[in-house]
């Protein structure tokens, strides 16, 4: 079983601190590029079974439900579903409870929410289109028609003080899941102008702590995610676990066989060959094992050694023995009988428990670049 | 085919950096036809990058030029080329000593230098015919008449016969073929007598083994001689010899006066000593040639592979790279920061350069360099004196009965408006003034003694900010004197690291320990905990850092594709990571170790 995700690269608005793949655009999302994921789902060669299909952005909710409805019976036509999850990201300025129904009727079965923030000069501060009010609302309509719809926050944006608010308002609207992110200046943004605002160190963990303080009955289940018990997001599991998935539209990334493939990043270049890729990379056994080690240890639950075992056929403690000691030692991971897990320390430093483990692996070999 | 004695003319140029003398080098090669306009690369003299990078010349090469003089005569110029920096005086004076003239060659725009002015001295000494040639006189800076009272009242030669030129425009070329033939005398030198030939230069080639520049003085080199090398005794059979063209052009035989190089199947360049006399096996001279010296190191310093894996290669760049430059010397030496590693001895700074940049860049080594240092005379209680060439084999306080360290004589140059910070920065580094001179209206020397420790460490660039780039300096050896010295220790997390000590005025010392300290608290990267620096006389603490430990280093998302960006970052730093010494629990970046060198930079107190 592998999770399907279709990247929808259209904005109506161009947030300043994203770097994902999008494009602006005034109306729905055209038929040229429906067409084109359509035809890349339709010519995909791998495996046939799927758990999770996930419509990511740019924004997804700017597609119309009858475009919204072809591409998932593309996805229904190549793909067998066993019980899907089949999760779309929402910016709250386009839900309105007509589209929400659409999408129940379409199947759609989670709803993530873009709210970022419920004040209105952290909105204004991120160039969001939606104000506090318009995300309230739309909370209310998503609420009202799934059960399990969670959303997205960003802390560390000015001004800062506004943070608790938010979680406490986030807490009140009892959403199954909540992604926390920091707010990062990316280079390539116009975001990178501003990287004089960025919080200090000290006052980053300050803010990312809060969110467990306020979101008690949620598991902290990954470094930036939280999530009722039962209700973690089941595609982005896939990720984690370092599992199989297959990604549509232009950037999207597929692991599908070994092989780690990109789709064309720029617009142009993936509607004029939906099929091609601009990078791919085949995975080294112990490339594999090491990836898989470090997005295990995003993971609250770390890694059980005998899925390890079991995946890899060796003892985890035989490959890493000496990186996962030193990182007990370091108080950045904790091992009991059964597992190794980050401790809380761990998830701040998570980057430096990758540094460690990556020292085994070896250089990936290019085994096809197209542009 | 026998060039007669009185038809050969041996000469070099010697010039400041800049002045010139590449450029005048290449037009004498293409008025004689030696290289055409199409095969000249520019400074056809320099070969190395490095050499061609820096400006300046490192090995020196003899060229012969054929010329036909306005007297009808067809006449042989040997230009022997010399090394333009004061590390390698030795070989200078050698380059020199295969001459009977030499170019002087000053920029008309910036007139006499401290380089121009010791090479000139050496010239001197050798008793060398001097021609003065201005250069550049066609910029608009160019000051003539200054020029000439400088060569005059500073070097005190007749400049009314001064050479104008502008070797750039090809002007004055002929006039300085002309005055080559005219002024320099020719070669004296029995041809019959036994063989006495002086190398001058030697280079390794990786085909030809080792390729010996030679002036014969007196008898003749001929192909298929047994010859005998008078300092080292080793005998060869010569293989090869002929002359530069500047392609080397193979001969039966080199007569007295002639100049050209040798081809013996030497290996090795250690056992090729410039300066040594070459004698004819079978019919030895009686005495070598006068003013055979062994090169001696004066700067020393660490070098560690970056990975201690490399070690062995390392071993291997050093052997070969000493096939190509016997003058600097090796020996294996251990550092407990920075593990198994070799101790460099070197001519001077800008030998050390050079060295450590080829090792870089013709071997794709990664290197861990320390701050180098000169040799140390230490007499013990028991009154037993030896050298230290490491400041981490320094014994301690209570062992010492002195320290003596080495003292240079610095001839500088400048602009008489940049004199008072001159002399603020030769007081500071413990200079002892000997003299000043008004060299003209705008400038003057200064002479200074002061420790060549001194001028190991950054005296060269704060002179250059000093003096807006205008000041030049040139330094000799002149004694080593006894000096107030300590040992300054740094201590990352209360343990010392050797390869970080140094010796220091005691006067200076408190002032350099909280300098390093700060300097390293911002070299030395967050880690996951404290990092304590610490620096030390004895058990004395001098001063404490804290480099504080890393809060966060967390990725927000990672969710598919991010992986593959989270992985080029992760090894990006791990590459980092590899540029990193541990040292103990405390990873140290390669700059930590040369942090002394800028200790000068920082804002006194």
């Amino acid at each position: 079983m592998i999770g399907i995700y279709l990247h929808i690269p259209y904005c109506r608005t161009l947030c300043p601190y994203c770097d994902f793949v999008r494009n602006p655009i005034d109306g729905a999302v055209p038929q040229r590029f429906v067409d084109a994921v359509c035809g890349e789902i339709a010519a995909f060669e791998g495996p046939d079974k799927a758990g999770t299909v996930f419509f990511g952005g740019g924004t997804p909710s700017l597609l119309a439900p009858a475009s919204l409805e072809r591409i998932l019976a593309a996805v229904g036509e190549r793909f067998v579903l066993e019980e899907p999850e089949v999760s779309i990201e929402a910016n709250p300025d386009d839900v309105r409870g007509g589209l929400a129904d659409a999408w129940r009727a379409l199947g759609v079965t989670r709803v993530s929410l873009g709210v970022q923030s419920f004040d209105d000069g952290v909105l204004g501060y991120l160039g969001r289109r939606h104000d506090a009010a318009t995300a309230r609302q739309a909370c209310g309509a998503v609420a009202e028609r799934f059960d399990n719809w969670g959303m997205d926050l960003i802390f560390g944006a000015q001004p800062v003080d506004a943070w608790d608010a938010t979680l406490a308002e986030c807490a009140a609207l009892a959403p199954k899941h909540v992604s926390v992110y920091g707010l990062t200046y990316e280079a390539a943004t116009p975001f990178a102008a501003r990287a004089g605002d960025a919080v200090d160190d000290d006052t980053y963990l300050e803010l990312y702590w809060r969110a467990e303080a306020h979101l008690a009955g949620f598991e902290h289940y990954e470094v930036s995610n939280y999530a009722q018990p039962g209700r973690e997001c089941r595609h982005n599991l896939i990720y984690w676990n370092n599992l199989e998935y297959a990604g549509f539209g232009p950037g999207a990334y597929s692991f599908v066989g070994g092989i780690r493939a990109r789709n064309p990043v720029a617009l142009n270049d993936y509607l004029a060959h939906p099929g091609g890729k601009c990078e791919a990379l085949r995975l080294s056994d112990a490339e594999v094992r090491t990836e898989t080690l470090i997005q295990h240890f995003r993971l609250a639950a770390g890694i059980r050694k005998a899925a390890y075992a079991e995946r890899f056929g060796r003892a985890i403690h035989e490959d890493y023995g000496h990186a996962l000691d030193g990182l007990v030692a370091r108080g950045l991971i904790e091992e009991d009988r059964e597992e190794f897990r980050p401790t809380r320390r761990g998830f701040e430093l998570n980057n430096e428990i990758g540094l460690a483990l990556v020292h085994e692996g070896g250089e990936p070999r290019a085994i096809a670049s197209e542009a | 085919m026998t060039t007669p004695i009185e038809r050969i003319r041996n000469f070099c140029i010697i010039a400041h950096v800049d002045h010139g003398k590449s450029t005048l080098a290449d037009r004498l090669l293409q008025e004689t036809g030696a290289v055409d306009e199409r095969n000249l690369k520019e400074q056809t003299l320099d070969t190395m990058d490095i050499e061609r990078e820096r400006g300046i010349t490192i090995k020196s090469v003899a060229v012969r030029l054929n010329y036909r003089a306005q007297d009808g005569h067809d006449y042989v110029l040997n230009l022997i080329d010399t090394p333009g920096h004061v590390d390698f005086s030795y070989e200078v004076s050698r380059s020199l000593a295969a001459c009977e003239g030499a170019l002087l060659l000053v920029d008309a725009a910036q007139g006499v230098e401290a380089q121009t002015l010791a090479n000139a001295y050496k010239a001197i000494e050798q008793d060398l015919e001097i021609i003065p040639v201005i250069n550049k006189i066609d910029l608009p800076g160019a000051d003539i008449d200054s020029t000439r009272r400088q060569i005059h009242d500073i070097i005190g030669l007749d400049a009314d016969k001064a050479i104008m030129a502008s070797a750039k425009a090809g002007k004055g070329t002929r006039e300085v073929l002309e005055a080559v033939v005219e002024r320099v005398p020719q070669p004296r030198g029995e041809r019959t007598g036994p063989l006495r030939a002086l190398i001058f230069d030697a280079v390794y080639n990786s085909y030809r083994g080792v390729i010996v520049y030679v002036r014969v003085k007196e008898g003749r080199l001929a192909k298929g001689m047994k010859i005998l090398m008078m300092s080292t005794g080793r005998r060869h059979e010569v293989a090869e010899l002929g002359v530069l063209t500047p392609g080397a052009t193979p001969t039966d035989s080199l007569e007295a006066g002639e100049v050209g190089y040798l081809i013996c199947n030497i290996k090795s360049l250690k056992n090729t000593k410039i300066g040594d006399t070459v004698t004819e096996a079978q019919r030895p001279a009686p005495k070598p040639l006068p003013g055979y010296e062994e090169a001696q190191s004066v700067v020393f310093c660490g070098l560690y592979p970056a990975v201690a894996t490399d070690y062995e290669e390392l071993r291997d760049a050093l052997e070969r790279l000493q096939l190509n430059d016997a003058s600097f010397h090796f020996q294996a030496d251990s550092s407990d920061a920075l593990g198994l590693g070799y101790r460099l001895g070197f001519l001077g700074l800008l030998h050390m350069e050079i060295v450590q940049e080829r090792l870089e860049r013709e071997f794709d080594l990664t290197l861990v360099t320390t701050v180098p240092n000169v040799a140390y005379r230490v007499v013990g209680l028991d009154g037993q004196e030896r050298t230290v060439e490491n400041a981490s084999k320094m014994p301690g306080p209570a062992e010492i009965q002195r320290i003596e360290e080495p003292y240079i004589e610095a001839e500088i140059i400048c602009p008489t408006e940049y004199l008072s910070p001159v002399i603020e920065l030769c007081k500071k580094k413990r200079g002892i003034h000997v003299r000043v001179d008004y060299l003209d209206a705008r400038r003057c020397l200064a002479v200074y003694q002061m420790p060549l420790a001194e001028i190991v460490l950054d005296f060269y660039d704060k002179l250059k900010t000093c003096t807006r780039g205008y000041g030049s300096l040139e330094y000799r050896l002149i004694d080593y004197r006894p000096g107030d010295l300590v040992k300054l220790d740094i201590l990352l997390n209360g343990e010392p690291v050797d390869a970080l000590s140094s010796i220091v005025h005691r006067d200076r010392a408190e002032w350099t320990g909280r300098t390093l300290a700060s300097r390293l608290r911002k070299l030395i990267p967050r880690q996951q905990f404290e990092v304590a620096i610490q620096a030390a006389i004895g058990s004395r603490i001098l001063v404490r850092e804290t480099v504080k430990p890393m809060r966060k280093n967390v990725t927000a998302k990672c969710y598919g594709g991010d992986i593959t960006r989270k992985r080029k970052l992760l090894e990006r730093q791990k590459e980092g990571k590899r540029r990193m010494k541990q040292v103990g629990t405390v990873e140290v970046p390669q700059e930590a170790f040369m942090a002394l060198l800028r200790v000068g930079d920082e804002q006194e107190r």
